[in-house]
C-alpha cells in the first residue's frame, strides 16, 4: 500500500491547490495572512499560528516527516530550506507531490515568498495587497524615526554560543528600518558568533535579545560589563515577540515597530505601527 | 626441610574444563623443583595457582605455612616473585625502569626509587648480563634479552620464592645455561626456593633437584630426575617413544626423542 | 649515568618547566584578541572598556580554557593507559555524551544556556554515564579494558543518537544551544565557576596521580602487575572513575572539545617517555597550554567572528592524529 502510494504520482487537479501542507512557521503565517488558511491540511510542529491549532502536525521544521506529509495527500507542499530537511523534501518530490521552495533570509525573500505563495495558491491579488500593506507599515515605522540619531544596536539570537544578527539578513534590514545601526554590520556572515570582548569593544547603545534564553540568562551574560552603554543604561531588552523578528512572515512590521520603540523611546507609537488585521 | 611454598591437593577449572586435579607440589628453601609435562597438562595454570593469581577451586596453597590467600598483596609480592611467559609490553619502558618495577612492593605510592633500590636493580641486571641495556626501551631488545630483564625484575623483588614459567624459551645456548646458572646460584647462595616450568627435559634434569611430571592435570610422577625421567614414565605421559640415556658427565638421565620411521 | 628513570626531582623539573610555559601562554593569551586593548589603560581605570575586556572577558575565559584543557588531557592520558591504547580519547567512553544529553534536556526544559543549571544537569548526566558504563562493564567482579571500551563505545553511540534525536525535535533557535555541546565554548565570566572547577580538577588530578605508578606496572602486563602486589581491579576502577569525573566536569562547563585528550598526552609521551608519573601531570599542564592557545586562535583567526574552539582543536588535531595513526600502524606491522 505504501509502495503504491510512492510509485504513482497523483494527478494534479486543475485549479489552485486545495490541499496544502506548510513545513515552516513563516509560511503558515503567510498563508493565513493571504486569507486562504482553510486550504491547509497540515503544518509543521513549530507552526504556532493560533488558527492552525487544530491542524495535524507533520514533523519538525528541521526534520519533517515524509510519511505524515504524504499521508495527507497534499496537492502542494511549501517549504523553507533548513539544515536537515533537504532529504525529506527530495523524498516528497520523488513521490510526485508539487513542492514550492521559498527563502526566508532577507526582506526581499519575504516579498518573493508572498508573491510565489500567492501565485501557487491562485490568489495573486491578495498577495499584492498583503505585500503592499506590509511595505506601507514598514515605511510608516521608518518615517516616524527618520532623521533621528541612530543608536548602535546589537541583536542577539543565541546566548551560548553568543550569536548575533549580521549583515544580509531580514533582521538586519528590520534594524535599519527601525532606525538602528547594527554594530555587527561588518561581520563576514549572517550569524556571527562573537566573543564578549567584541561586544565590549563595539559598545552598543541597545542590546536586543531574540534568543530562546531567559531574562535572567540575558542579564547574567552581560554581568559586570557596565562599560557597554546598553548595560549601563539598562537598555538590554528581551523582545516580547521574538518570532515576529525572526520569521520572514507578515508580522515583520510589528517587529520593526517594537524595535523602533526600543531604539527611540521618545517617539510615541502610533496606530499605524500595529497590525491592521490579525 | 619444611616447604616454604606448598600446594596441597589443589584443583582448578576454567569454567567446566577441569585443568588441575588434586595436585601436590612443595618446594623447600634452596631447592629447585622443575614442573614438566606435555602441552595442555596444566603447567602454566599451576604457576598461576602457586603465585596466588588465581584461587584454587579445591585444596590450598601455603606460603611459609600460612594460607597464601591470607597475605596482603604487597607482603606476598615481597616473598614471592613470578617470571611469567614472555608478555607483550605496550609502552616502551627502558630495561632499568622495568627492573625497578620489581622494587614496587617496597616503595611508596609514587614508587620513586631510593639509592638502595637502584643498587639492587643494577645488581640484578648485572647478574643477568643485561646491564648494558639499562636505557634501552624494551620494545627494542630481543626476546631473549627481554626474558633476562624480566628475571632481573623478579630478582629485584628480593623474594625468597621464585616461580618461573618457561624462562628460557627464546634464549640461545649460552644464555640458557647462563640463566639457569643464575637461578641455581640464587638457590644455593641465598636459599631461594624455585619452581620452574620447563619444556626442555634435559635442562630440567641438569638444573632441578626434583621434578614434578604433570599430565592431564594430575601429578603422574614426582621425585628426582632419575626417578621421573624413565622411558616408561615418559612414554605414558608424552605418548611417544623416547630413549633415555646416561649423561657422560653428571651421570643423570638424558632424554632423546626416538624416531619412529 | 643516572639513567632515564623517573625520580621526584625529574618530575618536579618537568612540571616546573611546563608550568612556566603555561603561565607564559596564559599571559600571552590575555594580551591577544580580536580587539586591541591597552594594558596601561586597563590597570589605570577599573571602569574602562580595556579593563572589562582584559579582566572580565579574556582572563576568565583563558583560565577556564586552562583548567578544561588540563582536565581533558590528563584524563586522556589515564584512559589511554587504562584501555591499553595510546590512541584512545576521553570522549570515547560515552561520559561526554551522557553529559551533553543531560545538558540538552536542561536546555529544552527551559533553562538558559548560561545558567548554572545546565552544567549541573550535564554533570549529573556524566555521573549517570559513569555508573552505567562502569557497572555495565563489570563481569564476574572484573573490569577488563576490553569490556570498558565496548560498553563505552556503545553508550557513546546511544548518546550521539539521542543528541541527533533531540536536535531534530527542538526549534531552530534551541538547536543553536545544542551546537554548544557539539562544538564547545569556553566563554565565561564567572571566577567562581573557574575556582570551583579548578579545585575539583586538582582533586581529580591528585587522585589520578596516586595510581600512576600502578599504571606503569599494569602497562608491563596484567599478570606481572598482579604478582608485584597491585590490586589491578581497584586500580582500573579508580582510574576509570577519576578520569571520567574529570571529563564529565570539563564537558559540563564547556561542551565536547575533542582532540585535546588525544593529542596532548600522545605528544608528551613521545617527548617524555611512557612513565605515567610524568605523563599525567605533564598532560595536565600541557593540555592547559594547548587549549589556551586553541581558544586564542578561535577568538582571533576570523575576527570579529569567533570560531567554535572544537573546530580549532579538530583542525589542529585531525591531521596530527592521522599522522600518529599511520606511525602506529607502521610500527604494528613491523
Amino acid at each position: 500500500m505504501v509502495l503504491a502510494a510512492c510509485a504513482a504520482p497523483p494527478a494534479i487537479p486543475p485549479g489552485p491547490p486545495g490541499r496544502v501542507v506548510s513545513l515552516a512557521p513563516s509560511v503558515t503565517e503567510i498563508v493565513y495572512a493571504l486569507g486562504v488558511g482553510d486550504r491547509l491540511v497540515g503544518v509543521c510542529a513549530q507552526c504556532d499560528e493560533p488558527a492552525a491549532a487544530s491542524l495535524p502536525r507533520v514533523g519538525g521544521y528541521l526534520a519533517p516527516s515524509v510519511e505524515a506529509t504524504l499521508a495527507l495527500r497534499p496537492a502542494l507542499v511549501i517549504v523553507v530550506p533548513s539544515p536537515g530537511n533537504r532529504e525529506a523534501v527530495r523524498a516528497i518530490e520523488r513521490a510526485g507531490v508539487r513542492v514550492l521552495v521559498v527563502q526566508d533570509r532577507t526582506l526581499n525573500d519575504l516579498w518573493a515568498s508572498i508573491r510565489d505563495v500567492s501565485a501557487a495558491l491562485g490568489v495573486e491579488p491578495a498577495g499584492a495587497t498583503l505585500a503592499a500593506e506590509l511595505q506601507h507599515r514598514l515605511d510608516d515605522v521608518h518615517a516616524r524615526i527618520a532623521g533621528r540619531p541612530r543608536p548602535r544596536v546589537l541583536a542577539v539570537v543565541g546566548h551560548r554560543p553568543l550569536v548575533a544578527v549580521g549583515p544580509g539578513t531580514l533582521q538586519d534590514d528590520l534594524i535599519a528600518i527601525a532606525g538602528g545601526e547594527n554594530v555587527m554590520a561588518d561581520a563576514g556572515g549572517p550569524w556571527p558568533a562573537l566573543s564578549l570582548e567584541v561586544v565590549v569593544a563595539r559598545a552598543p547603545d541597545v542590546i536586543v535579545d531574540a534568543s530562546m534564553g531567559t531574562e535572567a540568562g540575558l542579564h547574567e551574560l552581560f554581568d559586570h560589563l557596565e562599560t557597554i552603554p546598553a548595560v549601563r543604561a539598562g537598555r538590554v531588552v528581551r523582545l516580547a515577540d521574538a518570532d515576529a523578528f525572526l520569521r520572514a512572515g507578515p508580522r515583520v512590521p510589528t517587529a520593526a515597530a517594537a524595535l523602533a520603540s526600543l531604539f527611540h523611546p521618545s517617539v510615541p507609537a502610533t496606530a499605524a505601527m500595529t497590525p491592521a488585521t490579525s | 626441610m619444611t616447604a616454604v611454598l606448598a600446594a596441597e591437593s589443589v584443583s582448578f577449572a576454567y569454567g567446566d574444563a577441569a585443568v588441575l586435579h588434586a595436585v601436590d607440589v612443595a618446594v623447600a628453601p634452596g631447592e629447585i623443583v622443575g614442573v614438566i609435562g606435555p602441552n595442555g597438562s596444566g603447567k602454566t595454570t599451576l604457576v598461576r595457582v602457586l603465585s596466588g593469581t588465581v584461587a584454587p577451586a579445591a585444596g590450598i596453597v601455603r606460603l611459609d605455612g600460612v594460607p597464601l590467600a591470607s597475605f596482603r598483596r604487597r607482603e606476598r609480592a615481597r616473598r614471592l616473585a613470578v617470571v611469567p611467559q614472555d608478555p607483550v609490553l605496550d609502552f616502551p619502558f627502558t630495561a632499568l625502569e622495568v627492573v625497578l618495577m620489581g622494587r614496587a612492593p617496597y616503595l611508596g605510592t609514587l614508587g620513586f626509587p631510593r639509592a638502595r633500590d637502584l643498587e639492587i636493580a643494577r645488581d640484578a641486571m648485572a647478574r643477568l648480563d643485561v646491564g648494558a641495556l639499562e636505557d634501552r626501551p624494551l620494545d627494542r631488545v630481543s626476546g631473549g634479552e627481554r626474558q633476562r630483564v624480566l628475571l632481573a625484575r623478579a630478582l629485584a623483588q628480593e623474594a625468597r620464592v621464585l616461580l618461573l614459567d618457561e624462562p628460557t624459551t627464546h634464549l640461545d645456548l649460552r644464555h640458557q645455561a647462563g640463566m639457569h646458572d643464575v637461578v641455581r646460584a640464587l638457590a644455593r647462595e641465598r636459599g631461594v626456593a624455585v619452581v620452574s616450568v620447563l619444556h626442555d627435559l634435559n635442562l630440567a634434569a641438569l638444573y632441578c633437584d626434583r621434578l614434578v611430571l604433570l599430565a592431564g592435570g594430575r601429578v603422574v610422577r614426582a621425585g628426582t630426575p632419575g626417578d621421573v625421567l624413565t622411558a616408561d614414565v615418559l612414554r605414558a605421559a608424552f605418548t611417544t617413544e623416547v630413549y633415555v640415556g646416561v649423561h657422560p658427565v653428571t651421570g643423570g638421565p638424558v632424554v632423546l626423542p626416538r624416531a619412529t620411521v | 649515568m643516572t639513567g632515564r628513570h623517573v625520580t621526584a626531582g625529574r618530575l618536579a623539573r618537568t612540571a616546573g618547566v611546563l608550568a612556566v610555559a603555561l603561565a607564559v601562554s596564559i599571559a600571552a593569551a590575555v594580551a591577544i584578541g580580536p580587539v586591541h586593548v591597552s594594558l596601561t589603560q586597563a590597570l589605570a581605570r577599573a571602569d574602562s572598556p580595556d579593563y572589562a575586556i582584559l579582566f572580565r572577558t579574556r582572563l576568565p575565559r583563558v583560565l577556564l580554557a586552562g583548567v578544561v584543557g588540563g582536565s581533558l588531557a590528563s584524563a586522556g592520558a589515564a584512559l589511554q593507559a587504562l584501555l591499553g591504547n595510546p590512541l584512545a580519547c576521553p570522549h570515547l567512553l560515552g561520559i561526554s555524551g551522557g553529559a551533553a544529553v543531560a545538558g540538552v534536556f536542561a536546555l529544552i526544559a527551559g533553562a538558559d544556556p548560561v545558567s548554572p543549571l545546565v552544567p549541573l544537569a550535564a554533570f549529573g548526566g556524566a555521573l549517570g554515564a559513569i555508573a552505567i558504563v562502569g557497572l555495565g562493564s563489570r563481569a564476574g567482579g572484573r573490569t577488563t579494558p576490553h569490556a570498558v571500551l565496548l560498553v563505552g563505545v556503545v553508550f557513546n553511540a546511544l548518546a550521539a543518537a539521542a543528541l541527533m534525536l533531540l536536535n531534530a525535535i527542538v526549534s531552530y533557535t534551541q538547536a543553536q544551544g545544542v551546537l554548544f555541546w557539539i562544538m564547545g565554548s569556553l566563554s565565561t565570566q564567572s571566577y567562581a565557576l573557574i575556582a570551583g572547577v579548578t579545585a575539583y580538577s586538582l582533586v581529580g588530578i591528585a587522585w589520578l596521580m596516586t595510581r600512576t605508578h600502578e599504571l606503569n606496572l599494569l602497562a608491563a602486563g596484567e599478570e606481572g602487575a598482579l604478582q608485584l602486589g597491585v590490586d589491578v581491579e581497584r586500580t582500573r576502577r579508580t582510574v576509570f572513575v577519576a578520569a571520567s569525573l574529570l571529563v564529565g566536569a570539563a564537558v559540563s562547563v564547556s561542551g565536547m572539545i575533542g582532540f585535546v585528550g588525544l593529542i596532548v598526552p600522545h605528544l608528551l609521551r613521545l617527548a617524555l617517555g611512557p612513565d605515567h608519573r610524568i605523563v599525567v601531570p605533564a598532560s595536565f599542564l600541557g593540555g592547559a597550554a594547548f587549549l589556551v592557545w586553541a581558544d586564542t586562535l578561535a577568538r582571533t583567526a576570523l575576527a570579529p567572528v569567533e570560531l567554535p574552539v572544537g573546530v580549532v582543536t579538530a583542525l589542529a588535531g585531525g591531521p596530527f592524529f592521522l599522522f600518529l595513526l599511520r606511525r602506529h600502524l607502521r610500527r604494528a606491522v613491523r
